[in-house]
């Protein structure tokens, strides 16, 4: 494993940020930094490794923010670390959600997947705003405001996303090593033809689902926690999935790195370019020339370009240059 | 108005709403959130300067006096937003004139949240963490005021809004908190009840319908009337909620014709207050009274939206109007006009509503010679303030205990019509324009 | 009774506006293979265009239709030309599907920049008129949005049966390879057909801006009905469609005059999923989806 080292390095550093930098606003960014590289790398279990790409994660992201309003409604008002110790089961539970819900859309293709995901989001919020006997509709849902301390108030949220990281990255890791993880990969090439020769591609699709949307889930549990108070708009946001995607697609899909790399060049950008030159109206038009330059000079994310460079590079340097110009 | 633009507020984000005013912002915005950040971003577009006026340092002996504000200046929104900004930047600008505040000079610090609660998390955090201002007021839109607020209070800010009305707010119960509105949103309605009970008991109207749109500053203004005319022996003869992605009312109108009610109080806001309205001229009914919480209180966007000849006779209710008599509003009325242009009835309530929070940091400096967060809270809880809003006084809660005016188009104009002490005209009870 | 064929009436109506912003969506799918996200923000581009004209010059809405229409084709035929057609590759149909999202977003931004976000209503004489039949009432405009409807409609259908254009677009649609082969260029009849799917956006943007209000970011309402319309419909069917966008328009209509408007929209999402999860390619899809 000559990969563990740095690895390890990484989650360290991260696990020691609150102490190096205590500012509470630097703290607010890398919170929903990590928020967000969860975000995408659960994403990227079905939308990368499997190559559906779901556009209706908010939706799942949603009912997790819900779950854990809803829990707290109903036992009682626990408050400081009490909301955290629930979230495993707010994962199961939107796994368990996210079941039925990938068994009708699967049995689509990645086009009208992506349309039927779409259609749940829509789906997820309407039955937020009109079930208003458990999620009190339109006039939104309160959460215990902890009473940790002003200075370090964020920290208990920044830990519980990165151990959902660690915990994304991990099973990420495990899938693609595992024979999930090659049936996964099979349905992408060619779904029909895996199918074919008996790969069981219902169950490794069901499967990466359901992990996908339960980590998702849990995301959205903490972040309900950390807001406090959640608005059906809020929950389920098309914003939020279309992040994920970008995010993905920057870094690279189908790798482990990849949506990580994603999230942290461009959650904190968000955060702190719209903070800092946030009333310019042509946000909205640099957006859709950065998403379209990402997709015509990198579709396939930077990750796997670089990696397809420095290969290219190793074998020019061995082979000599004729070889290296006929790769692709 | 007091609410039309509360942008986000209504905006039901996903692919919700259409017609549902105000209602949609919201998600849609949110996309755009992160298309700005992304874009800015990508292009580093140092460029766009943030409207901001960013704390210079300078400024003579006493330091300036910095004020934070976090406001929905991209998307759904946006046109809201800004005039809430032009309120703030045109009591800065004011009071600067006049030798600042306690002599320091008033710097904003006005950063865009686009709409979103995470971003909006974020701005409050780097305004009093990261540029330490000396205050902060609150975001343009009142979604987001809870999780602003809940920051504000986390370092023992003052926490002056303007946007954020509704019940969630107050129950809170954050010490920390003043709406500067007269009355919370829910009680928008009330001014209208009070002059229906008002009239002689021939004149009353005996049915009453209800539609509203599912928002948490719409129902429950349409919701609260009710119960108080129906307590007074109204009948209520059809209630329905419409959701905000419902760009056609039309079978409401027609559910609701088929009641045959004479009075109509809808908890509207923007878009969807256009679409009953259209719809009713479509389908050739009137009620005798008609009464639409948001979007008829808006003289510069309403009549195009309906047609100018169907406004006469419809009421609404609003927290300020050009003509209002309260403190100071001649002034703001011609500087607005003056620094901006236009007639006075484009000017925006919302800016209105901004300037009431700085008229409010200036008296409190007055009264005690103080400017800080402890003394503002303080102070503002005892006593009633004087304000373009009217004269505020605040519960525990942070909701004022005033009241809404009622308007009604009379002519073709805007008009408050009652309280009568408010009053620069009678209502007119008359037919609807379209009601044949 | 009354209040139920009074609805059946509006859906009907209603579903015929749909049917003509759907179907520049399913010719689009039908030639290029891509969902285009942007096509709600083309159909709002039009209504603003449209309403722009009418209150610049005062041009009748309707009258609109021919100076928008050329414009939003041409405009069509550029973003596939230029971000479209270089996507070629084999997971082209993701990409697509993100790089018209992001041409959604920059019509928007576009569109805010120029006309601010308040709501706007393109308001000629006769917007709010209706007639009375039988008791029931139907509004002029929505009449005639929906005879337009048709009118477009039919003449895409003639485009596509009887000119040498539609002969390759079909043959494009059922084989690529082969229409390659017989010296169809694939590239320019894909521009040709983005560029009439976003040109039927100027006739539905017209009426929609009549019918209702709209501001920039209207079109996210606006996609999100008409995607579920040509899935349900069977991508790039457009019979299909038609059937899709009135059963559309009935079922929110119905479901909103007899329970409540808080579940129209949520009922023919529920009926999407059910006609999905027995018929994955949808009502008209075939599976190979061999006609237009």
């Amino acid at each position: 494993m000559r990969t563990a080292a740095p690895v390890a390095g990484f989650v360290a550093l991260l696990a020691a940020f609150p102490f190096l930098v205590t500012a509470p606003w630097l703290m607010t960014i890398a919170l929903f930094t990590l928020m967000y590289a969860v975000l995408a790398s659960a994403w990227n279990l079905v939308g990368g490794y499997a190559g559906y790409p779901s556009l209706g994660h908010a939706a799942f992201f949603g009912l997790g923010a819900y779950a854990e309003a809803i829990w707290f409604q109903h036992h009682g008002i626990g408050s400081g670390l009490a909301p955290f110790a629930v979230l495993p089961l707010v994962g199961l539970a939107v796994a368990a959600a996210g079941l039925p819900v990938a068994w009708i859309a699967m049995r689509t293709r990645s086009d009208v997947f992506a349309i039927v995901t779409i259609t749940l989001l829509f789906v997820a919020q309407t039955l937020a705003y009109n079930l208003r006997g458990i999620t009190h509709g339109a006039q939104g849902m309160a959460m215990p405001v902890p009473d940790f301390a002003p200075a370090t108030f964020e920290r208990p949220f920044y830990y519980a996303m990165l151990a959902l990281l660690v915990f994304a990255l991990l099973l990420s890791w495990a899938v693609l090593r595992s024979r999930l993880g090659l049936a996964l990969l099979a349905v992408r090439a060619d779904e029909d033809k895996a199918r074919g020769v008996g790969v069981p591609v219902g169950t490794a699709k069901l499967g990466a689902f359901a992990l996908s949307v339960g980590i998702t889930g849990m995301a959205g549990g903490v972040w309900a926690y950390y807001l406090s108070f959640i608005y059906p708009q809020f929950a389920v946001d098309p914003l939020v999935t279309i992040a994920m995607v970008l995010m993905v697609f920057l870094g690279g899909r189908g790798t482990l790195w990849g949506p990580v790399l994603g999230a942290f060049v461009i959650a904190p950008a968000q955060q702190y370019l719209a903070y800092q030159y946030g009333a310019s109206q042509l946000y909205l038009l640099g957006y859709a020339a950065l998403f379209v330059l990402v997709m015509l000079v990198l579709p396939r994310g930077v990750l796997p370009t670089l990696a397809d460079r420095w290969r290219r590079r190793r074998l020019r340097a061995d082979v000599g240059p004729e070889v290296a110009v006929e790769q692709p | 108005m007091s609410n039309r633009s509360r942008g986000r507020d209504t905006g039901r984000g996903t692919g919700r709403g259409t017609a549902g005013g105000t209602a949609r912002g919201a998600g849609r915005t949110r996309v755009r959130a992160a298309a700005a950040a992304l874009a800015a971003a990508g292009l580093a577009l140092a460029g766009c300067s943030s409207s901001a006026a960013k704390p210079s340092a300078s400024s003579g002996a006493r330091p300036a006096l910095t004020i934070g504000i976090s406001l929905s200046l991209t998307g759904d929104f946006s046109d809201s937003g800004k005039s809430a900004q032009r309120g703030y930047q045109l009591w800065a600008s004011t009071v600067n004139a006049a030798g600042g505040v306690l002599g320091r000079k008033v710097v904003l610090d006005i950063v865009d949240d686009t709409s979103s609660p995470t971003q909006v998390v974020t701005n409050y955090q780097n305004l009093i963490t990261k540029n330490h201002v000396d205050l902060v007021f609150g975001p343009f839109s009142s979604l987001l005021t809870v999780p602003a607020s809940q920051v504000a209070k986390r370092y023992g800010y003052a926490f002056l809004e303007p946007a954020g009305g509704g019940p969630a707010v107050f129950s809170q119960h954050l010490h920390n908190l003043f709406f500067v509105q007269p009355a919370p949103v829910v009680q928008q309605g009330d001014v209208f009840a009070d002059y229906i009970l008002s009239l002689p008991a021939s004149q009353r109207p005996t049915t009453a319908a209800y539609p509203a749109l599912d928002d948490p500053f719409a129902s429950p203004i349409a919701a609260e009337v009710r119960t108080r005319l129906q307590a007074a022996g109204i009948r209520t003869v059809y209630q329905q909620i419409y959701p905000a992605e419902a760009t056609d009312l039309s079978s409401v109108v027609t559910a609701m014709a088929a009641k045959k009610p004479d009075l109509v109080v809808a908890g509207t806001q923007s878009a969807d207050a256009y679409a009953l309205v259209k719809a009713m001229v479509q389908l050739k009914w009137a009620p005798k009274l008609l009464y639409l919480s948001n979007g008829a209180n808006d003289p510069l966007n309403f009549p195009g939206n309906v047609g100018a000849g169907n406004v006469n006779g419809i009421f609404s209710s609003g927290d300020w109007f050009p003509t209002a008599t309260t403190s100071g509003n001649s002034a703001f009325v011609a500087a607005y006009t003056a620094a901006y242009g236009g007639a006075a009835t484009s000017i925006d309530s919302t800016s209105a509503e901004a300037y009431s929070c700085g008229q409010l940091v200036q008296e409190v400096a007055a009264k005690t010679g103080k400017v800080d967060n402890a003394t503002l809270i303080s102070t503002l809880h005892s006593g009633s303030w004087p304000t373009l809003e009217g004269d505020l006084s605040w519960n525990s809660d942070g909701a004022a205990n005033a009241s809404y005016v009622l308007v009604q188009w009379i002519g073709g104009k805007l008009l408050p019509v009652f309280p009568a002490d408010r009053a620069q005209s009678a209502p007119v009870l008359g037919k609807l324009p379209w009601s044949g | 009774m009354h209040e139920t064929i009074q609805a059946i009436i509006l859906g009907l109506l209603t579903g015929g506006v749909y049917a003509l912003m759907a179907s520049g969506q399913t010719l689009i799918f039908g030639v290029l293979k891509v969902v285009n996200l942007a096509q709600g923000a083309l159909v709002i581009l039009a209504a603003y265009l449209s309403s722009s004209l009418f209150v610049s010059f005062g041009i009748d809405p309707f009258l609109t239709v021919p100076i928008v229409a050329p414009a939003l084709f041409l405009l069509g035929a550029a973003v596939q030309w230029c971000l479209l057609r270089p996507l070629h590759r084999s997971d082209a149909s993701q990409l697509s599907l993100l790089v018209t999202f992001a041409v959604a977003l920059g019509i928007e931004g576009v569109l805010t920049l120029v006309y601010k976000s308040d709501y706007r209503t393109i308001q000629p004489s006769y917007a709010n008129r209706s007639w009375t039949v039988a008791g029931y009432r139907i509004g002029e405009v929505r009449l005639a949005a929906c005879l337009l409807s048709l009118a477009v409609l039919g003449a895409l259908a003639l485009l596509l049966g009887r000119t040498r254009f539609g002969r390759a677009v079909r043959a494009t649609v059922q084989n690529p390879t082969a229409a390659r082969l017989l010296g169809v260029e694939g590239d320019r009849v894909a521009a040709l057909g983005y560029g009439l799917g976003a040109a039927t956006a100027a006739a539905a943007g017209a009426v929609y801006g009549m019918v209702y209000s709209f501001n920039p970011n209207s079109h996210y309402d606006l996609i999100s009905r008409l995607l579920s319309i040509v899935v349900l419909g069977g991508l790039g069917s457009l019979g299909g469609t038609v059937v899709a966008a009135l059963a559309m328009g009935v079922v929110s209509a119905l479901v909103g005059a007899l329970i409540s408007p808080v579940w129209s929209d949520f009922s023919f999402f529920v009926v999407l999923l059910a006609v999905l999860l027995v018929r994955p390619q949808g009502l008209f899809g075939a599976r190979l989806r061999g006609a237009l």
